[in-house]
């Protein structure tokens, strides 16, 4: 996962939610179609398909789907 | 296998493979087309392994019923409640997966976090207002923990584990007394972060015991209340699933994994299909390679592998499990490419084969493609090629019969045979809520049908055949202790079903228990032997009026005559019983139209037709004659007004 556009597709075919990038920094209850359990599994698949484990207190904490982009693509 | 099929593997052919599901449904999806296309769904999902059936869950999630409904109006759907003590927002999409796998439509309703005790407990709960078939309560370690104190003992636990099975038997006593639907309770995971913090032996061994006192209390519920089914967790953790996470745990506090609510979620989805009405009831199984190893036109049935070879030792593994499955309802058939004189040789003569000529319902051997031979099968036994599950080691006639026959649930087995029983026993496809007497006796009753075929084959008229068939009908009221059975044949029954309304135990039980509703059972029997409890009649009565609300008869027993003498004989009931008018209701489904006249043809008058319903009224002034050649027993006493 290199850019958010991955990011976004990875939230799409999970989710079946399409974001564009400038919605990904709306806070998550700007984001139309969005409800807070969709965090775990949207976690469960950026771990699987990054291969490492996220800090989901981390994750738990942020404000929107751009900032949890950030942590993932933290190296 | 055989050598038609090798050729067709060296050529690399193949009908039909299961892939592109996936892709497929996220195509669909995002075209806006799942609703339209909703019964493709099924087959989509039919293979997909755990985490991408999650994927199309969520993507499930997103469809509204009401879309689906307007599309396909039949599509079999079920309301499905959620509750428990952690957040379990996982479970809503494999649920909703697993649901639309086997064809139902649903939107599960998930519950507030921790609100079981209220959602269960209180009448008026928003939970019970979706006036749900099913409810889960999902019951974790948390619920114990979440109230030891710190620093604790077994005793500690011990006594919050006696508080919260309590509660839990009193809110299965509230559920029970709704009447309606099934509550589904699980037993808890004892997790190794909570042993491990007794340092002594002895300790640990006192609070595993604690703890398995608590869920066997848990799984002995499904004695008491018969709404309630505990599903045993421990055999689900017994693979490579986690029973939790504990980031997940701690922060989310979803206490127990994704991985084991998603294999809870598939026991789920059989249950959900055994009360939808969509039981399996047939397993037709492959021989060369299936039920035996090597090729038995090559082989000879010496040279089969049976038993005493290692490969024999896993085919005979194998058939113990056929045998078991068989000796509880589930009718088991062999469908082969052979001729059928050494297969019958192997059956009846191979000294270590433990799967005999009278364990199969029906055994087929012939060059014949296998779809052909199964829709014979399914012809012959009068049941829906969807009530199939074909086992076969060749993919090559897995993929044709999937083409070719979509309703079939097809088990790809391989070449290596130790791998067939779990294949078979992954899913719970046979599953049901409970056996009746009459599973334990059923392959009999299919053979004596078979028997009963080929002597209406001598015959030149229906008539004649009938008089010698000798048919002996009792019509009663139903017993508290034939419920089951009662219930069963709403469940099973798709084609004599003249409203296809699907009622559990507890349902019936509630009918017997109400004296404006009467439950009547058909038993059936003629000279090739008993049938046993065939068919049912539930009745209502209104003012002057009596309503048949269902009327029912198994696949082996109708066109005998028995349901124009339970007809006539209801009839003059109503009549004797101060009655003035009958009336039936007719509703379509996919399967029942062969019932559609058969109150028109039994002197009913269509009253009216609101494109779901038919109804029809008899005005008990001309009642027909019995049919002559059926004997009639009739026990409706006063009871059955």
């Amino acid at each position: 996962m290199n850019t958010i556009d991955d990011f976004l597709l990875l939230v799409e075919t999970e989710l079946g939610l399409r974001v564009s990038a400038q919605e990904a920094a709306r806070s998550f209850d700007q984001l139309a179609g969005w409800d807070s359990m969709h965090l775990l599994t949207l976690i469960a698949a950026v771990e699987r398909s990054s291969g490492r484990q996220m800090s989901l207190a981390r994750v738990l904490e942020a404000a929107n789907l751009e900032e949890i982009y950030l942590l993932a693509a933290r190296r | 296998m055989d050598v038609f099929e090798d050729r067709a593997r060296t050529r690399g052919q193949s009908p039909s493979e299961p892939s592109g599901g996936p892709e497929e449904l996220l195509r669909l999806h995002r075209a806006g087309r799942l609703a339209a296309e909703y019964p493709r769904v099924k087959g989509l999902l039919a293979d997909l392994p755990g985490a991408e059936l999650a994927r199309a869950g969520q993507l499930l999630t997103r469809l509204a019923p009401e879309d689906v409904l307007r599309e396909h109006p039949g599509t079999p759907a079920m309301t499905v409640a959620i509750t428990g003590h952690g957040t379990l927002s996982a479970l809503r999409p494999v649920l909703t997966a697993e649901l639309a796998r086997h064809g139902l439509l649903s939107q599960p309703v998930l519950a507030d976090f921790d609100g079981y005790v209220f959602d269960l407990g209180d009448p008026g709960s928003a939970l019970y207002a979706t006036d749900p078939d099913l409810v889960l309560c999902v019951l974790d370690p948390m619920v114990v923990f979440d109230e030891v104190p710190t620093p604790w003992r077994p005793a500690d636990v011990g006594r919050v584990l006696d508080e919260k099975v309590r509660l839990v038997e009193q809110l299965a006593a509230k559920f029970a007394a709704r009447g309606r639907g099934s509550l589904v309770l699980n037993t808890m995971p004892s997790l190794r972060r909570f042993t491990m913090q007794l340092v002594d032996h002895r300790s640990r061994a006192r609070l595993g015991a604690l703890w398995r006192e608590a869920n066997m209390r848990l799984l002995r519920l499904t004695d008491e209340f018969p709404s309630v089914i505990t599903v045993d967790l421990d055999p689900l953790l017994a693979g490579d699933v986690a029973a939790s996470e504990i980031q997940m745990s701690v922060y989310a506090k979803a206490h127990l994994s994704s991985g084991l609510l998603a294999a809870y979620a598939r026991e789920v989805g059989h249950l959900a299909r055994n009360i939808a009405g969509l039981t399996k009831k047939v397993l037709v199984l492959d021989l060369d390679g299936t039920v035996w190893g090597g090729v038995l036109g090559e082989d000879g049935v010496a040279g089969i592998e049976v038993a005493d070879s290692y490969r024999g030792e896993a085919f005979n593994e194998f058939q113990r499990v056929v045998k078991q499955i068989g000796a509880q309802g589930v009718l088991v058939a062999a469908v082969s490419k052979n001729d059928i004189e050494p297969v019958e040789e192997a059956l009846r003569e191979h000294p270590r084969m433990l799967l005999r000529q009278d364990d199969f319902v029906h055994v087929i051997a012939n060059w014949r493609p296998k779809h052909e031979n199964l829709a014979a099968l399914a012809d012959t036994l009068n049941l829906g090629v969807d009530s199939f599950v074909f086992a076969d080691d060749s993919a090559y006639e897995c993929g044709l019969v999937r083409y070719a026959l979509p309703g079939v649930r097809v088990l790809a087995l391989d070449d290596e045979p130790t791998g067939h029983v779990t294949r078979l026993l992954e899913d719970g496809w046979f599953d049901v809520r409970e056996l009746t007497d009459e599973d334990k006796v059923r392959p009999v009753r299919y053979r004596e049908d078979l028997a009963r075929k080929s002597f209406l084959d001598t015959f030149d008229s229906i008539e004649d055949y009938l008089r010698e068939l000798d048919v002996r009908v009792r019509l009663a009221p139903a017993t508290e202790a034939e419920a089951a059975r009662v219930s069963q044949i709403t469940l099973r029954t798709n084609q004599f079903n003249l409203t296809t309304k699907r009622l559990q135990t507890p349902d019936v039980h509630d009918r017997l228990g109400a004296a404006d509703s009467p439950v009547l059972a058909i038993h059936a029997g003629d000279r090739f032997g008993d049938n046993g409890l065939v068919g049912a009649v539930f009745l209502r009565r209104t003012g002057t009026a009596l309503h048949i609300d269902n009327f029912l008869l198994s696949c082996r027993a109708f066109s005998r005559g028995i349901e124009q003498a339970c007809l006539t004989a209801l009839l003059h009931h109503a009549h004797a019983t101060g009655a003035d008018a009958m009336f039936g209701t007719y509703r379509a489904t996919a399967k029942n139209g062969m019932v559609k006249d058969f109150y028109p043809r039994n002197g009913f008058r269509k009253l009216g037709d609101d494109g779901a319903t038919v109804t029809f009224r008899h005005d008990l002034a001309r009642i027909a004659a019995p049919p002559e050649a059926v004997t009639l027993i009739n026990e409706l006493g006063a009871d059955a007004s």
